[in-house]
């Protein structure tokens, strides 16, 4: 076993696009981990759209030898964490699995509201954090006063930041000592029962799920008998290893490691991030703490654009789940979709790469309908139901309230900007709680916001109502009363289920006459007139209608003309097939998502 | 592979004095003495004159030289390769055989003499007789050039088409039902008439993409489809395709082949051919294969281009594409239930409505085996 002496497990940490993966490359790269030719950018985030939108969506954990100028030969373990506020359950844990974290500032842009949050996270892990400024080599670099800002704003000393650039290279030796000198070496008893957190785990067609762990106390081997403590799922361990960042097996982790631990367990909800690995027989009764069950944020209605694709949708979903525990669905049924999946998410982001999962890898069409959260609905006789969509509400008459879940929201500002978030906020019905100036140039703003308010476009209009400088971090707050109805749209004098949604009673108006305006622009002219109407119960809100088609392209239809003809009828019929039939009204997809997209 | 007889004979000129700003044609700007043009009629007339010998132009009953612009080229030239054509299959009087011209280029003499050399029918390039509408569409000539060309070709033609364009920004209703009644007056026999498309790869796309020129308006150009489809019918013209009017026996033979699935031979740079029998139908562009159809996409496309004519498609006709395509009858009755397409007189025709939603009707059709 390694001498946990020589161990280092740490996290990097940082507001999105401050260069977290590309900086943790250049780790790899200078431990000669991964020689550079092989370097595939921001090798860590291993899924397509991971790189593509530079996020990081799974956790990571790669083991480095780093032999220090003491002479010595340090282990690190480094656990690179999501980095989006869908996934904070996630970032926890992950951060539990480790002493310290090099939080990561980007030079030109400074403290950002996920720096905080994270760097809070990471405090609230009892972490030690080693500041870093990165992206030096920048002409806007400005490491003073980003150094200032992490002292005024996160309460850090700064002086011994390191100064670094993924991008050139410069400072990751600092880095590498500062990690060596300013993280302790993990603690644990070594001959205690096994003791081991599980902070992220996958599916593998092959060895069945493979848990990410960290060592707290004891050790785990092969053909050891383990017991997840949670879920209660019992099993052989097949393999134990560490990521270089390939696989490579080990005779045990011991305590204070880090490394992945083959179950051949089936099912990823047997073994679930945050739970606590023991032994089988003789092992420990009480559990790591930090454990929760994953409860998705706001749900949507995924539907097959073509009904054929209903059951391989089904198996996409159960494949994709095998590896998100987060991901949960139910069939759903659409008068106007037909069948489909009620599908609930961490939040907007983790549906988008979901979806677009779906689209990718599994070749399928989906129509999303607008994204709903989850409400309370209590009705007459003291019962509640759970409202994952607008088409389960209730009649009116049978209930007594509805409530609906707050969120806290921090937003970190320039100080000129106050009176912009404080009137969009407001307008979303957002409450304001408090304001703390962190520096000269940073305000922080607390506000508890209805989550149905955030999921419309709000982080858009945030950041556009601020000139981008904005940013944005919240987390749950509970459940509240609200004056909800459900608004239901209706095309050619039909009700379209799937474009109902629920709204506060005082802005119900206003959103249903917007809303008509933007389906008159967004659903093509028919061959016929379609009235579109927003509706609250029986009474009419607003009505607009789409013209009847008077004529389409007439062009001339000679010799050659006619295989032009008939390529131009098949990109229409193509087109066609990126419409959904509602009765018999062409609607296209981003109807159903326009209700996200409505100006005030 | 073996094939029916070629029933019509495209000739293509590509050259014009210029390009108009919303053509996407296959036709290039070359002047009229350049060299370039003497090598390529020479080498059509080649063409023609193997086609003969290979036996290809034994039955065919029209011809039609088009472009580009073919009165363009000048006469010398025309001679030639109207005579090659007349020495090559038979020109008599019952073989239509049209030419296409420009008004800046339509001589009294050339009308003469290609009149003389067998052409019967004269299509000409008028677009519009309003200045202001010929300079937005970036013509060569005047509303008078169009004038004197169209008096000047009924000297000798009785079968004097005139090509108008509507929709075109700036041109008013009243502009463009001018127009039509004057084509009228100086004796058409035949009038065609287009809405503006914008063509990717076209100076008026260009405009419109950069906002220079509003896009042509649908109802506009609805509502001037329909002013023509009044006034000609007024002057006795009948519709008898959804963009060609004509006085009794003045119908285009030539175009009527390419809605009724003859096969034709194109000639020239970018002319089309198809070739085909009764199991499939090709047509070939510059040596390349276009369109490969098997027996049921042959059929699903006779309907579609039949529907482009006012006569439509015969019952007998759906009954035998119904052999191949078993949902044929039900789109029609669709179709019918949508006031696309009228069924009377033991026929399917396609309504106003359907004209004007062309791609709505023929889409449908052509879904039955795309």
């Amino acid at each position: 076993m390694t001498d946990p002496k020589h161990i280092r497990n740490f996290s990097i940490i940082a507001h999105i696009d401050h260069g977290k993966s590309t900086l943790s490359d250049r780790v790899l790269e200078m431990t000669g981990t991964v020689a550079s030719r092989d370097m595939k950018e921001q090798l860590l985030d291993s899924m397509d759209i991971e790189r593509e939108r530079g996020i990081t969506i799974k956790s990571q954990a790669v083991r480095v030898d780093y032999t220090a100028d003491d002479g010595q030969t340090y282990q690190f373990n480094l656990i690179d964490t999501p980095g989006h506020v869908d996934f904070t359950y996630e970032v926890s844990r992950s951060l539990a699995a480790c002493e310290g974290a090099v939080l990561v500032v980007d030079a030109t842009q400074g403290v950002e509201a996920q720096t905080v949050a994270n760097a809070m996270l990471a405090m609230n892990a009892d972490l030690e954090i080693v500041p870093l400024i990165n992206k030096i080599d920048l002409p806007a670099a400005d490491p003073e006063r980003v150094r200032a800002e992490i002292e005024d704003g996160l309460a850090l000393p700064a002086d011994d930041a390191v100064l670094a650039s993924g991008k050139t290279g410069e400072g990751v030796h600092d880095l590498l000592e500062a990690v060596v000198y300013g993280i302790p070496a993990p603690k644990g008893d070594a001959d205690a029962p096994l003791r081991a957190l599980i902070f992220d785990s996958y599916f593998d067609a092959y060895r069945g799920v493979v848990a990410f762990i960290r060592v707290i106390d004891g050790s785990v081997k092969k053909g050891d008998r383990i017991r997840m403590m949670a879920t209660g799922a019992e099993t052989g361990v097949e393999e134990v290893g560490a990521r270089r960042p390939a696989e490579v097996a080990l005779p045990e982790l011991s305590v204070g490691e880090v490394g992945y631990l083959v179950t051949g367990l089936k099912e990823v909800s047997q073994v679930k991030t945050g739970d606590t690995i023991t032994l089988a027989e003789g092992g420990v009764a009480d559990p790591l703490p930090g454990y929760r069950e994953v409860k998705p944020m706001v749900y949507t209605g995924l539907f097959p654009i073509d009904g054929d694709q209903y059951e391989p949708l089904k198996e996409a979903l159960e494949k994709l789940s095998l590896n998100d525990p987060a991901l949960i669905w139910e069939p759903e049924k659409s008068h106007a979709l037909g069948f489909g999946f009620r599908v609930g998410f961490l939040g907007l982001l983790h549906m988008e790469v979901i979806k677009e999962r779906l689209e990718r890898e599994f070749g399928l069409d989906l129509l999303a309908t607008a994204p709903s959260v989850e409400y309370h609905v209590h009705k007459q006789g003291g019962e509640m139901v759970s409202l994952h969509s607008p088409q389960e509400m209730p009649d009116a008459g049978e209930i007594e309230r509805i409530e609906e879940p707050y969120l806290k929201a921090k937003i970190l500002i320039p100080p000129d900007y106050v009176g912009a978030v404080m009137e969009l906020t407001t307008a979303r019905r957002g409450t304001f709680v408090t304001m703390n100036y962190l520096s000269q140039t940073t305000v922080e703003m607390l506000w508890e916001i209805p989550l149905s308010e955030l999921i419309m476009d709000y982080f858009d209009k945030l950041k556009s109502n601020t000139k981008g400088y904005a940013s944005l971090d919240y987390e749950f707050d509970g459940y509240k009363e609200s004056k909800l109805v459900k608004l239901d749209i209706l095309l050619s004098g039909k009700p379209v289920d799937a474009l109902s949604f629920i709204v506060h009673k005082d802005k119900a108006y206003d959103r249903g006459r917007v809303l008509a305006d933007k389906l008159k622009e967004i659903i093509p002219r028919q061959m016929f007139e379609v009235p579109i109407q927003a509706a609250i119960g029986g009474r009419v809100l607003a009505r607009e209608t789409v013209k009847a088609k008077r004529k389409d392209v007439l062009a001339k239809c000679y010799g050659g003309d006619i295989s032009r003809k008939r390529k131009l009828l098949e990109k229409q019929k193509a087109g066609k097939k990126r419409m959904k039939a509602i009765g018999n009204v062409e609607v296209p997809q981003e109807a159903f998502m326009a209700i996200l997209k409505v100006d005030e | 592979m073996p094939h029916d007889p070629y029933k019509a004979l495209y000739l293509h000129l590509p050259f014009c004095v210029r390009r108009c700003g919303y053509c996407d044609f296959a036709t290039e700007a070359v002047p009229a003495d350049d060299a370039r043009i003497d090598a390529y009629v020479e080498d059509l007339a080649l063409q023609v004159r193997r086609k003969a010998k290979e036996g290809e132009l034994a039955a065919v009953e029209t011809v039609y030289i088009g472009g580009g612009t073919p009165s363009h080229v000048g006469m010398p030239r025309l001679s030639m390769l109207l005579y090659t054509l007349s020495l090559s299959m038979r020109l008599e009087p019952d073989v239509e055989c049209a030419m296409e011209a420009n008004p800046e280029s339509l001589t009294g003499n050339m009308v003469r003499d290609i009149w003389a050399l067998g052409v019967n029918r004269l299509s000409i390039g008028v677009q519009s007789l309003d200045d202001a509408v010929l300079r937005t569409l970036g013509r060569a000539h005047s509303a008078d050039d169009a004038r004197r060309a169209v008096a000047a070709a009924r000297e000798r033609f009785d079968n004097v088409s005139v090509d108008l364009m509507c929709g075109i920004p700036g041109q008013s209703a009243e502009s463009f039902e001018a127009t039509v009644r004057e084509a009228v007056a100086l004796g058409a026999s035949h009038v065609s008439v287009y809405p503006l498309t914008i063509e990717p790869h076209t100076p008026f796309h260009r405009a419109v993409m950069r906002g220079q020129m509003p896009e042509p308006d649908d109802d506009v150009e609805a509502a001037h489809m329909e002013i023509a489809a009044r006034v000609l019918a007024e002057a006795g013209f009948s519709r008898y395709e959804v963009a060609s009017y004509a006085l009794p026996g003045q119908e285009c033979r030539h175009n009527i082949a390419y809605w009724t699935g003859a096969p034709y031979l194109g000639l020239g740079r970018s002319a089309a051919t198809m070739t085909q029998n009764d199991k499939r139908r090709m047509r070939v562009q510059d040596g390349r294969v276009t369109d490969d159809l098997d027996a049921r996409q042959m059929a699903a496309e006779d309907l579609m281009l039949g529907m482009r004519m006012t006569r439509g498609v015969s019952e007998a006709q759906v009954e035998r594409a119904a052999a191949l395509l078993p949902e044929a009858p039900a789109a029609l009755a669709r179709l019918e239930a949508q006031g696309l397409v009228a069924h009377e007189g033991g026929r399917f025709r396609p309504t106003e409505r359907g004209w004007l939603c062309g791609n709505e009707l023929y889409g449908a059709l052509f879904d039955l085996a795309p």
